[in-house]
């Protein structure tokens, strides 16, 4: 290989990868936006084609504003083209010179908010009935916030707070648990039944409080500069844990892939890379077990017929669909795919009142698989798509590690 | 480190389809995909020889394989194992409810979006171009904002075809979706998918429908499910409808990848998609495993056999940084092609020559297990299909669909 075709097989920066699109359409068969709006022009025009033109200044692709980051195009191309994050990087652009609405500072800083919520006494409380009133009175609405959703209640104790009253088994095998923002603000049984699951399979569970939002939901509205900030961060404390040989594991499937891919294709740091490596999902994790014969399948047994509705982001990290492969493993338990594509909900964008249809219309194969399945219970690994099953699905869905967590009986 | 029986590599149709014959032969299987496949960007239908090394048409492409030289792949798979795809293909499509016809005996010409028509051997109902025949008028339907299917281009080009004594007319629908981006056939196709544009759709053309005497020639839009719109809309017209093959996104070819899709997953194939397979694992001459990236890291797949289905150059199975040195990434297996520049290619993209860079791929034995320069085995567990396969020229001879489907049959029986 002469030295310069080896110079572009080395480049990884996603910007580049925009050269190899060979605007075969493959992505635009894969956008659920496109099929649900005639508004988005789709990922191949605003993606790689419009990317073409990065040298004009003036540039700007309207209709960018309707890509929902959920990486349907990227897992579609064959070419290895990032397009989703092509268009998060040209989004960051655009906002360095148009200001953000007061409604994407809000969804884009759920952290910080929870942070001021959980200072003030019966904090949770107060801010669960405040966004009810506010919901009735069209507050949210009238800055731009899809009024036909609740928006998430705050859980009475945090994961964190929760987890100080965790006794667990210590042990010489240790994890340390990312909880990300909905898990601990909004769904911490989720990361109680984590905890528990892993110390069935022997492992002491920690957490590190120096860690931040993952800042997914920065990065798809625009604070690209507050996003790599985090990055920075988490990259520290997963380097920190990694020296001492401490895994970090996620349940949240857009917290792990944003510390395991997306740093390093927005931002192209080598340390994100290497940091990367020691961050796992929770079941890819758990299937790492099963494969070194490690696994504890010493399960109760349950009566479920699961509906598993497999994220997008979890798609994209590429090891296929362990949760469903373990689960099955429970005596008494069906796992059925729902192939569904993906729920709309794509983060904070079906949170958005100009997206709202869009995000319920491209829901509706979902939903409508909900209703005729046989399943008692719908899973789901990501905590936005659980929101989005539970509003346009009506039916009140887990994340897999709970069902495992039930599976290993009491105590 | 996950264990299978069979690990295929690669969506497109060679991979689908070694992947669901695998499991339906009772074998644990995974499937390793990254991106999606060809079918998106593929008419669907099954060309299995159109032409022959004269670029004469062939009229039974069963008859047609004989005269094919030895390296060709169909002489490495055999009549046998053709046959057997093609039955085993026509009755998979007829459980999951989108029924193909044709044999190896006799082409079915299928109308082209610029108004030629197409031969190929395997095509769903919707596309079979037997059903103008005995009619008396052609009603070409024009979708408003619909780019790529002109009806006076159609019209002028399908006329002395068909017969210049049938009567032509092009009727173009107003569909509503214009206003935004431009629509695709796979835009009409899923607004036909809903009651409300099969009836807008059939009340637009019901005017012009006089029973067997009349014809409707569509772009490819009568929905995403199979045959159920094609089904819906003769059924309101009474009269025969016929799609064009389109430019991608390939409706049909879509279609066609649903059923596989739900055809998998009921045969319990594990699918790991967004997936690089990189290299293998080889013990003496057997590959042992494949290695493919994940996100952060890469995952270990063991298995007792592998199907090679990644493509050609078009999709990266073959690579060719550098002159006349092509590779096969994966397996490194050694990769044929037609030495010597000037044999390359032929400046003239559309003549009736083969493209000397189009018959790059890798030779194999009957088993279709790779062989070396020296025609010696370089595995003993690894099965080349479709567009790895070298030797032919797909296009020019119209045989791609063909031989992807017979090569991952007969892989997948080994």
């Amino acid at each position: 290989m002469s030295e310069l075709t080896k110079a572009i097989k080395e480049k990884t920066e996603s910007m580049l990868t925009a050269d190899h699109c060979l605007s075969c359409t493959s992505c635009m068969a894969g956008c659920p936006v496109m099929e649900a709006s005639r508004e988005y022009r789709g990922p191949k025009l605003v993606g790689p084609a419009h990317n073409r033109m990065r040298f004009s200044q003036e540039d700007v692709e309207e209709s960018l504003d309707f890509c929902s980051n959920c990486k349907s195009c990227d897992r579609a191309c064959p070419s290895g083209v990032e397009v989703s994050t092509l268009n998060m990087l040209r989004r960051a652009e655009y906002y360095k010179t148009h200001p953000h609405s007061q409604r994407d500072d809000m969804l884009a800083h759920g952290e910080r908010m929870a942070k001021l919520v959980r200072s003030m006494p019966f904090g949770a409380s107060c801010a669960n009935l405040g966004m009810k009133i506010g919901k009735s009175l069209g507050i949210f609405k009238s800055i731009g916030i899809a009024g036909e959703r609740d928006m998430p209640a705050y859980a009475s104790k945090s994961f964190l707070s929760m987890f100080k009253d965790i006794r667990q088994t210590s042990s010489e095998k240790k994890i340390v648990f990312y909880p990300g923002c909905f898990i601990n603000e909004n769904d911490p049984e989720v990361g109680v039944a984590f905890v528990k699951v892993m110390q069935k399979n022997g492992y002491e569970v920690l957490v590190d409080r120096e860690f931040n939002c993952c800042g997914s939901p920065l990065v798809v509205t625009g604070y690209l500069d507050e996003a790599l900030e985090h990055a920075h961060n988490n990259v520290a404390r997963i380097y920190h844990w990694k020296q001492q040989g401490i895994p970090v594991v996620a349940c949240c499937t857009s917290c792990s892939l944003m510390l395991k891919k997306e740093y390093h294709e927005l931002f192209d740091e080598p340390e994100m890379k290497e940091a990367a490596e020691n961050v796992y999902d929770a079941f890819e994790f758990l299937a790492m077990l099963e494969d070194e014969g490690k696994l504890n399948t010493k399960f109760g047994s349950l009566t479920h017929h699961l509906l598993y509705h497999v994220p997008c982001h979890l798609k994209s990290q590429g090891f296929g669909t362990p949760a469903a492969h373990i689960l099955g493993k429970i005596p008494g338990i069906k796992v059925e795919l729902a192939d569904a594509g993906c729920c709309g909900m794509s983060g904070n964008y079906g949170f958005k009142q100009d997206k709202y249809d869009i995000s319920m219309k491209i829901g509706e194969r979902l939903f409508e698989r909900i209703a005729t399945s046989k399943a008692d219970t719908v899973i789901s690994d990501c905590g936005t798509c659980r929101l989005q099953i539970q509003h346009g699905g009506h039916v009140e869905p887990c994340h897999p590690v709970e069902i495992l967590a039930k599976a290993y009986g009491e105590g | 480190m996950k264990h299978s029986d069979t690990i295929v590599i690669g969506s497109g149709l060679a991979g689908l389809m070694a992947a669901l014959t695998s499991a339906r032969r009772g074998k644990k299987v995974t499937l390793l995909t990254m991106g999606s496949g060809s079918l998106s960007l593929n008419s669907g239908v099954i060309d299995v020889l159109g032409f022959d090394e004269n670029h004469a048409f062939v009229e039974s492409p069963r008859k047609g394989i004989e005269t094919l030289p030895k390296d060709h792949p169909y002489k490495k798979i055999g009549m046998d194992m053709l046959e057997k795809s093609v039955e085993a293909f026509l009755a998979f499509t007829k459980e999951y409810h989108f029924p193909y016809r044709g044999s190896l005996d006799k082409q079915i010409m299928v109308p082209t979006a610029v108004g030629t028509l197409k031969p190929t051997c395997l095509a769903p109902h919707s596309m079979d171009g037997t059903g103008f025949k005995g009619c008396s008028k052609v009603i070409i339907v024009a979708v408003e904002g619909l780019k790529d299917f002109y009806g006076d281009i159609i019209k002028e080009n399908i006329r002395p075809l068909l017969g210049e004594d049938l009567v032509y007319e092009i009727v173009t629908i107003d569909t509503g979706l214009t206003g935004g981006r431009d629509i695709t056939t796979l835009d009409v196709a899923r607004w036909l998918d809903h009651d409300k544009g099969m009836t807008t759709l059939s009340e637009a053309l019901k005017p012009y429908a006089k029973g067997s005497e009349t014809v409707f020639l569509l772009p490819q839009i009568l929905g995403t499910s199979g045959h159920a719109g094609a089904l819906a809309l003769r059924g309101k017209l009474e009269s025969e409808v016929i799609e064009t093959t389109c430019l991608p996104p390939s409706v049909n070819g879509l279609r066609l990848q649903k059923i596989f899709y739900e055809a998998l997953r009921d045969s319990g194939v594990d699918i790991i998609e967004d997936t690089k397979v990189l290299r293998a694992v080889r013990k003496g001459a057997k590959c042992t495993a494949v290695v493919a990236q994940a996100a952060a890291r890469e995952k270990t797949y063991e298995a007792e056999k592998f199907i090679l289905a990644t493509g050609g150059f078009y999709s990266g199975g073959i690579t060719m940084r550098e002159f006349e040195h092509p590779k096969e990434a994966i397996f490194d297996l050694p990769v044929w092609f037609v030495p010597g520049e000037e044999n390359w290619s032929n400046e003239q993209l559309f003549a009736d020559k083969p493209q000397g860079f189009a018959m790059t791929g890798i030779r194999t034995d009957e088993n279709l297990l790779p062989l070396d320069g020296n025609g010696k085995r370089v595995y003993d567990n690894v099965y080349v299909v479709g567009r790895n396969l070298g030797g032919y020229d797909f296009c020019f001879e119209h045989s791609g669909n063909g031989v992807a489907l017979a090569s991952a049959y007969k892989a997948a029986m080994m």
